[in-house]
């Protein structure tokens, strides 16, 4: 107490801190302005940084967008699906395909295909499958005088008779189980589903089609085409170019609106700010001028308005931060079905635009109370 | 008098309004451009899907044969069973959602001998429009369109001309193109005369797909028809529409619904009820979506146009804070009038309504100049994004307008009663 009453001189702290908790509200609306800018900022660029990548992932909807195929329809070398899975990773998916026309018991040509339905579930969405055929169906079922498990297309189901039926291939018979339906409204539904082990079992072939669905951006799957072609040089490998141009022109669109909205939105509440602040500093123009009326030099009194400034700016970034990376979090959530996690990359981009914005609209009003003289001011307007 | 007061508030400080009026017009910008974005934004993506995915709804005969194909080449195409009239195909432009269907792509699969170079060989070849001219409707309100397989297929690369759709009245050759990979086989290049079924026919251009077509001859639809023995007939009927992603209604059989949700249904741009209209045009067919695409598509324009609502709602809140905040410091440096006031003599009520009727007119005139901005801002950025303008939404005019006074308002109240609260003369004095 003693040491605040002696005419020693006034720290800088406590004149900032008196400032600051005198004109609470003031300070108090400042400090919103400032941990609003910030949320924003950090919510739009957290989702900018991760939005290619989402909509890369979305666009996995659309199910291979890499097929291999042998020239002139033979079978693939055996070991391919073994080589394939190696060279496009773990987080690319392949399914084999392998086809034959057999006959009906009515002696109709209908397409039976051997697949492997576990990797069809995970990339093929749109498969509408009234029953898959799973694990124990499949069990009982082979044990049970090898009738095989198989999904019938909802246009196939009217020409193969009932749950059980019979096909024959080269005048090899198979007794089938249907233990569902599939709809597309594509070919799969005139088609005939059974799992490659069965069908190379029956039909001595193996797979003559491989999709792959490799993730990442056009770059990414260019990559893997480049691997698959060194690591299986005679067969046709091509990208799907209906899935892949398409993609890259969606993806690029939606990232240049995301980029407009960002650095409008970001504007717009960089000037409200600057405003609302700019307005709060020259609304202390008589503090100002008692100061410099009292002998302080104008660098002290700008210094003082500027670290509390940037004090504010501090924990409106610091607050501000963790809101918006919440934010952006929980949009991750409801849109996108996966979490966007806080990149702490950001968090000096914030902090500098925070401090950018607090500086100016500090700095603006202090070059303008400059050129005033106190006593001027302390006289009236 | 309170007029009088008003006016002068305005005049006098023009400054400070400038300052509070800047705050909300750069808010209600942001807020209108980026509802302006958010509402559009759908209607774009789906342009953007549709024309780079081609088809999603697929229309066959009902009674037909079991379609024995592989990897897009139809094995022994038969003769057999139903087609399609041809002719039959104008009527989809009839139907409720007509201005939604975009292309339509009929095709008839068929196997050709083609003698090229003294030798003779079968091929898988498939008969299409290419740039088929489609009237619909007679006198003042006849239409016309082109229609066919390019504008299906965008991803497609042509090497030479696309074939003309009709053979040549003057007896000049027929047309036709072929994929790459059978040119690459048959030594076939653009402007090479083969012979199918004794027909000559020239080769106009060469086309990659990196699909199945590779493998695939590409007739005029009316050339097929002639080989295969039926006029006017047609296999399969792509169709590609713009349509509404798939919610709960639209997988609801429409036969159970009742009448009123069934109305819905029918009127909402589903694929379901686009190829349900589809069915009722023609007659004996059956129409459906092509599950990978319209699927897919429905998953992408959910993502996307979500996160733009988003964003925009990110917008409105971040827009609602610093008007809000700005009103508050604007109403804060005028604590020393709302003490004069109340020294002279006013009721608190009276201040109250000068300083409401000053925000709300404020809010008002740059709520106004802020939706003009916006929707000019939105507009190029659909221009620079979209190359196509996002219209003015006289909608979003009351939404922006409204969203102005109350947060304009919302952000003064506090202030002025704070301020009313206090004894005048302590006002007055604390700064004298």
């Amino acid at each position: 107490m003693s040491q605040r009453m002696s005419p020693k001189r006034v720290s800088l702290m406590m004149l900032m801190r008196r400032s600051l908790l005198h004109r609470r509200t003031r300070s108090l609306a400042a400090l919103l302005s400032l941990t609003v800018s910030a949320a924003v900022a950090t919510t739009l660029l957290t989702l900018y940084a991760s939005l290619d990548q989402k909509l890369h992932k979305q666009f996995r909807a659309f199910g291979a967008n890499i097929v291999i195929t042998a020239p002139n329809g033979i079978a693939l070398p055996p070991n391919t699906l073994a080589i394939v899975r190696n060279t496009a990773g773990p987080d690319s998916h392949v399914i084999p395909f392998a086809y034959v026309v057999a006959q009906t018991k009515n002696g109709a040509p209908i397409v039976v295909a051997g697949t492997d339905f576990a990797a069809i579930r995970t990339v093929d969405s749109w498969w509408q499958v009234s029953h898959w055929p799973d694990a124990t169906t499949v069990q009982t079922s082979t044990t049970d005088e090898g009738i095989v498990p198989s999904l019938v297309g909802t246009r196939a189901q009217a020409f193969v008779s009932g749950d059980h039926f019979p096909l024959t291939y080269n005048g090899h018979a198979l007794s089938l189980l249907a233990t569902g339906t599939v709809h597309t409204g594509g070919p799969e539904d005139s088609r005939v589903y059974i799992p490659l082990d069965q069908f190379t079992a029956w039909t001595g072939l193996g797979a003559t089609t491989l999709e792959v669905q490799a993730p990442g951006n056009a770059i990414q799957v260019q990559g893997v085409l480049d691997h698959l072609h060194l690591a299986i040089p005679n067969v046709e490998v091509h990208a799907v170019r209906q899935l892949v141009e398409s993609e890259g022109r969606v993806v690029s669109r939606t990232h240049a609106l995301m980029l407009s909205s960002l650095v409008l939105i970001a504007l717009t509440v960089a000037i409200c700010v600057l405003a609302t602040l700019t307005a709060s500093v020259l609304e202390r123009r008589r503090d100002f001028a008692i100061m410099k009326a009292l002998g302080s030099t104008q660098h002290q009194v700008s210094l003082l308005f500027l670290l509390e400034a940037v004090l504010l700016a501090l924990a409106g970034a610091a607050g501000g931060y963790l809101l918006g990376s919440l934010f952006a979090f929980l949009i991750g959530e409801w849109n996108f079905s996966t979490a966007i996690a806080p990149l702490w990359q950001i968090a000096p981009q914030v902090l500098l635009l925070n401090l950018l914005v607090a500086i100016v609209a500090a700095g603006v009003p202090m070059r303008i109370l400059r050129a005033v003289e106190p006593a001027t001011l302390l006289r009236g307007e | 008098m309170f007029f009088r007061l008003l006016v002068e508030s305005f005049v006098r400080q023009r400054r400070r309004k400038l300052l509070a009026g800047l705050a909300i017009l750069l808010g209600t910008t942001a807020v209108t451009a980026m509802l302006a974005i958010g509402t559009s934004v759908g209607d774009k993506i789906n342009h953007e899907l549709s024309s780079a995915y081609g088809a999603n709804i697929v229309v066959y005969p009902k009674a037909d044969l079991l379609d024995v194909e592989i990897g897009g080449v139809s094995i022994h195409p038969g003769t057999a069973g139903s087609y399609i009239q041809e002719a039959d195909l104008t009527k989809l432009k009839g139907i409720f959602w007509r201005n939604n269907i975009t292309d339509i792509s009929p095709e008839l699969p068929l196997d050709v001998t083609l003698a090229n170079a003294g030798q003779s060989k079968t091929i898988p070849a498939v008969g299409m429009w290419f740039h088929h001219t489609m009237h619909y409707g007679a006198g003042s309100s006849a239409e016309s369109y082109t229609m066919g397989a390019p504008g299906m297929h965008p991803w497609w690369k042509l090497q030479g001309a696309w074939p003309a759709d009709n053979s040549p009245v003057d007896h000049s050759l027929d047309q036709a193109i072929a994929g790459s990979t059978l040119a690459a086989q048959q030594h076939l290049s653009p402007g090479d005369t083969v012979m199918i079924h004794n027909i000559p026919v020239r080769i106009t251009g060469i086309v990659s797909s990196g699909d199945a077509t590779d493998h695939l001859l590409l007739l005029p639809l009316g050339l097929a028809q002639q080989i295969v023995g039926h006029p006017g007939a047609v296999r399969r009927v792509y169709v590609s529409a713009l349509t509404k992603p798939e919610d709960a209604l639209a997988r609801r059989n429409p036969d159970t619904l009742p009448p009123a949700l069934r109305d819905r249904w029918y009127c909402s741009p589903y694929a379901n009820s686009i190829a349900f209209q589809i069915q009722e045009v023609l007659p004996y067919t059956h129409a459906e979506q092509i599950r990978r695409v319209a699927q897919g598509e429905g998953t992408i324009l959910q993502r996307i146009s979500g996160l733009m609502w988003l964003v925009a709602l990110a917008a409105l809140l971040a827009a609602a804070f610093a008007v809000a905040a700005s009103m508050t410091t604007a109403i804060l440096e005028r604590k020393q009038e709302i003490g004069l006031m109340r020294a002279l003599g006013a009721t608190r009520a009276s201040v109250a309504n000068l300083f409401f009727a000053e925000t709300a007119i404020l809010a008002l005139i740059s709520g106004t100049l802020g939706y003009l901005l916006g929707s000019l801002l939105a507009n190029s950025v659909g221009q620079q994004v979209f190359s196509s303008a996002i219209p003015f939404n006289p909608v979003l005019l009351p939404a922006a307008l409204g969203l102005a006074v109350v947060v304009s308002l919302a952000g003064s109240v506090p202030s002025v009663f704070r301020t009313m609260r206090l004894d005048p003369a302590a006002v007055l004095r604390e700064d004298a």
